[in-house]
């Protein structure tokens, strides 16, 4: 099994190629075309959709909408339900991100420090979340708590949240943890440090990019997921995400799709962004000689 | 002290890997009952095969079964038939590497629903790409490519949705493979097919199952691309169970295929798995 | 006829670094050719342009007097040991050795008889079904030089092959590589930072330093009769002075006006004698140094002495005997016939 963290993070630097530059740079020009297309093209068909004039509208064959406002954005702010799910949205996501961390760094340090027989079985185990279908989990599991008598939907999407994120906090935090130098520990207790400041001096440099990592990825996801936040919230706690899927689905209303989709991705992709430069900057701080 | 370092162990894996064992093998163990006439909302609980016969003997439960299966299988060989070739491209640095590794894996973050959206724009009956057919006068009239009967519209977001992934994982094990390797290989009289089959394949053939195996069990549930661009005539597993709980509250039928969608994604990615070792490994035996 | 044979060969790299200028070497067919040099001075990219990794920026590479500059290396009749051995880690040994021979479609049996003489010649029978990841460093080097030898190349290449090894395997692994060359008859083209090494295997040395040719000979003729300062330096050590011409015979140094039996090269900058060079016990005849001892080392078989004079800061000499009898300062003669005169800088 291939560890997810591992695979994408510890990329070694090598060397530039030296051979086939020209073929390089033409099959990136090409790919370059080509993904301009796949990303740009979609995406600003969604900012067009958004501001579309609902007095004109933009029927077939215009190439662009005839005229633009920003009426959308108002009118599905103030006549929808969009403003208290952005606010569920955002109240659950951090929530999740924080109970997951607490509830991922036991195992985390546990998977990092100790030797134990299953462990391997133990890690593989922390990845089955990742591999029930979704809407499986989200329809038991709400039968689930159903017969349990839990009736508050955001505890609900809560528990069930944390336990399908779990995997990824595992996983980084297992990394951050396994970051942790033993020789820096020994060398704070010997200099005579409390177990607080062992933790601040040896402990907390190597986790903090990991935490924040976790924090974040969990965040997101929490943002993004549909499956459980639909079936388990409905019909009286909405998410970003069943906005969304109600203008998709049986009332679809294209505008309205548009200013919702674009309310859901790009937050995400500017926290992604953020995380990316965060991890950058964190690994010259990962000073040291291995071994 | 044995006795005391197993129970700190215990301790510690309890809150991660002892709620997540207790949450999914709850959620698995009503999901099990619920389809044999447990846990049920009204009515009595008794032990029945009926909902299974019922489900298992109706037309739509096998078109939704072999409908999700075909999905799963073409997004999950798709995707890394795909991601292997630019895997292998992208395997060391040049300029202007890096963006486009990152361009590629820009859907990773795109949520499902929202790139189902971004396409129906693109691919709508008026939309971008029928226009630009009709302009340039391949067609003449637009072509149907959301809700098409060949589902061509799901395989796509599938792809456009997890190619991305497969990248992320062979990107990974491809570059672990170190350059002597590659160039042993060539000194010793291997072309670039007979490397890729002979040494990077079986390189990275865990990284490709783990692919495949994701991939396989992401798509078999999928409910979001289905229900936006997915065929109207047949429903996918994950969208014929939530009819199934939504009408009428069949809750004990849509249990019946909830479980059967879980043995689909857990064998179906299995065999697919194991299949790709054999096809990868044959590479070895001449 | 040449085995292999560099004409004019550069090697600009895409970010402007010119990794060899103009580089001609001729290697005839059995010899044991060694190219030597400290880490960038483009002695691996030379191997790999031999070995077709590299295409040279210009020039021509020749291998039994046909033009192979744009073969690739799965073309070329070249085998190479990696640095890291470089061993498929999914294949066992055996596999690993016959994955050549499978390639170019070698039958079955003569692929077996390869097989089995280098398995018993580089004596790793009992390991052949092991994968790599199971055998000792020495071991691993030894499969892969097999695996270059199965496929029955004409020239082999190797590019610092030891360098991963302890002191005492590399010399045994060193006295297995010429073995296994007298007895197959390949070409060798070796190259190493390690001047005993150098010394030790070659029929000849190609010293090399920022991407030129600094020297070509034989062991003796290169570390007896260096060209250049670099050359000096590199192999073995060497005390560099500065001089002036007197005469043909005589010149003047930092050490004294010294007597030398060669011409002076006009093209010379400096002259060059080695430690082991002085004669001690000796007190009249002419080149008579006599200088204060600065440190000594002992190094069991000699002790290091350090002198320095004016001009001439930290020369070494090797007092044949126990640090304990060198008194304070050290009295004693160069030979005329042992002070060479070398072009080029000082490092």
């Amino acid at each position: 099994m291939v560890s997810l963290a591992d695979s994408g993070a510890t990329v070694a630097p090598k060397k530039p190629t030296r051979r086939a530059g020209a073929l390089n740079r033409f099959l990136m020009i090409v790919l370059m075309t080509i993904v301009a297309i796949w990303l740009i093209v979609p995406f600003s068909m969604a900012v067009l959709w958004s501001l579309v004039d609902p007095e004109t509208g933009w029927n077939y064959p215009d190439l662009l909408p005839p005229s633009l406002t920003h009426l959308r954005w108002v009118e599905v702010w103030t006549t929808t339900a969009l403003p208290q799910a952005i606010a569920n949205s955002y109240m659950l996501a951090p929530t999740v991100a924080v109970v997951t961390l607490i509830l991922a760094s036991p195992t985390a340090y546990c998977f990092a420090r100790y030797d134990f027989a299953g462990k391997g079985l133990a890690q593989l185990a922390t990845l089955l979340p990742l591999v029930v279908p979704g809407f499986v989990l989200a329809i038991f599991f709400s039968s689930l708590i159903f017969s349990l008598g839990i009736y508050s939907r955001f505890l609900s999407i809560l528990m069930a949240h944390c336990v399908l994120f779990l995997p990824y906090a595992i996983r980084i935090m297992t990394v951050s943890f396994g970051q942790v130098r033993q020789d820096l520990i020994d060398a704070a207790r010997d200099l005579g440090a409390s177990p607080l400041a062992v933790f601040r001096a040896a402990y907390m440099p190597a986790l903090l990019p990991g935490i924040l990592a976790s924090l974040i990825i969990v965040f997101i996801q929490s943002i993004e997921e549909f499956a459980i936040a639909f079936i388990v919230g409905a019909p009286n706690f909405t998410t970003i995400p069943s906005i969304l899927y109600s203008y998709l689905g049986y009332n679809f209303i294209r505008p309205n799709a548009a200013v919702v989709s674009l309310i859901l991705v790009v937050p995400n992709v500017l926290l992604m962004l953020g995380l990316e430069r965060l991890l950058k900057s964190a690994n010259p701080a990962q000073t040291g000689v291995k071994g | 002290m044995r006795w005391r370092r197993t129970l700190l162990i215990l301790a510690l894996l309890t809150p991660g890997l002892g709620v997540i064992l207790l949450m999914i093998g709850s959620v698995f163990y009503v999901a099990v009952m619920q389809s044999f006439g447990y846990y049920n909302l009204v009515g009595e609980d008794s032990f029945s095969l009926e909902h299974w016969e019922k489900v298992l003997g109706s037309k739509q439960f096998s078109r939704s079964l072999s409908y999700s299966a075909y999905i799963a299988v073409v997004a999950a060989i798709g995707s890394v038939i795909l991601a292997y070739p630019i895997a292998i491209w992208l395997r060391r640095p040049f300029r202007g590497s890096l963006a486009i590794s990152a361009v590629l894996k820009a859907p990773l973050f795109v949520p499902g629903l929202v790139a189902s959206f971004l396409f129906l724009n693109v691919i709508a009956f008026h939309g971008v790409v029928n226009q630009f057919l009709m302009w340039i006068g391949i067609t003449d009239e637009p072509i149907r490519m959301q809700n098409d009967r060949g589902a061509w519209g799901v395989v796509f977001l599938q792809l456009w949705k997890n190619m991305p992934f497969a990248l992320l994982l062979l990107t990974g094990a491809v570059q672990s493979i170190s350059d002597e390797v590659l160039d042993a290989a060539r000194d010793l009289g291997a072309g670039s097919f007979a490397r890729f089959r002979k040494v990077i394949a079986p390189l990275t053939v865990q990284a490709m199952q783990a692919a495949l195996i994701i991939i396989f069990i992401g798509a078999a549930g999928d409910f979001a691309f289905q229900v936006t661009a997915g065929p109207t005539n047949v429903q996918s597993m994950a969208q014929y169970m939530v009819f199934l709980k939504d009408s009428f509250g069949r809750w004990n039928q849509a249990a019946v295929v909830g479980v059967s969608l879980m043995i689909l994604a857990l064998f179906g990615s299995l065999i697919l798995a194991f299949i790709s070792s054999v096809v990868l490994k044959s590479g070895n035996k001449w | 006829m040449t085995a292999l044979r560099s004409i004019d060969v550069s090697k600009v790299f895409e970010d402007g670094f010119t990794a060899l200028a103009d580089i001609n070497l001729s290697v005839d067919p059995g010899e044991f050719v060694t190219l030597l040099g400290p880490s960038g001075c483009g002695k691996t990219t030379l191997l790999k342009i031999f070995a077709g990794f590299y295409a040279p920026t210009t020039g021509r590479v020749e291998q039994n007097g046909a033009d192979v500059t744009s073969a690739p290396p799965e073309k070329r009749d070249t085998a190479m040991c990696f640095q890291s051995y470089a061993l498929f880690p999914h294949l066992t040994v055996a596999e690993n050795i016959e994955f050549g021979p499978k390639q170019n479609r070698v039958d079955r049996d003569e692929r077996l008889d390869r097989l089995n003489e280098l398995l018993r010649q580089v004596d790793l029978e009992r390991h052949r079904e092991k994968l790599p990841n199971k055998l000792s460093g020495g071991q691993q080097q030894r499969v892969a030089l097999a695996r270059a030898l199965a496929m029955r190349p004409s020239v082999v290449l190797f590019d610092e092959p030891l360098s991963n090894l302890d002191a005492k395997l590399r010399e045994q692994v060193r006295r297995e590589i010429r073995g296994l060359q007298r007895k197959f008859g390949f070409t060798a083209i070796y190259v190493t930072h390690d001047q005993s090494e150098a010394l030790a295997m070659s029929d000849r040395v190609v010293v090399m330093s920022g991407g030129k040719v600094e020297q070509i000979g034989a062991p003796e003729e290169v570390y007896q009769r260096p060209e250049t300062a670099f050359v000096a330096d590199f192999i073995g050590s060497a005390n560099l002075l500065p001089f002036d011409r007197v005469d043909d015979h005589v010149v003047e140094t930092p050490l004294g006006r010294l007597t030398v039996s060669n011409r002076p090269d006009p093209n010379a900058r400096f002259i060059c004698w080695r430690p082991e060079d002085a004669e001690f016990g000796v007190s009249e005849g002419g080149n008579i140094v006599t200088s204060d001892i600065s440190e000594r080392a002992y190094q069991g078989a000699y002790t290091d002495l350090h002198i320095s004079v004016a001009g001439a800061p930290d020369q070494r000499l090797h007092w044949p005997g126990g640090a304990s009898c060198v008194g304070q300062s050290a009295t004693f003669r160069l030979p005329p016939e042992r002070i060479r005169f070398v072009r080029g800088e000082i490092a």
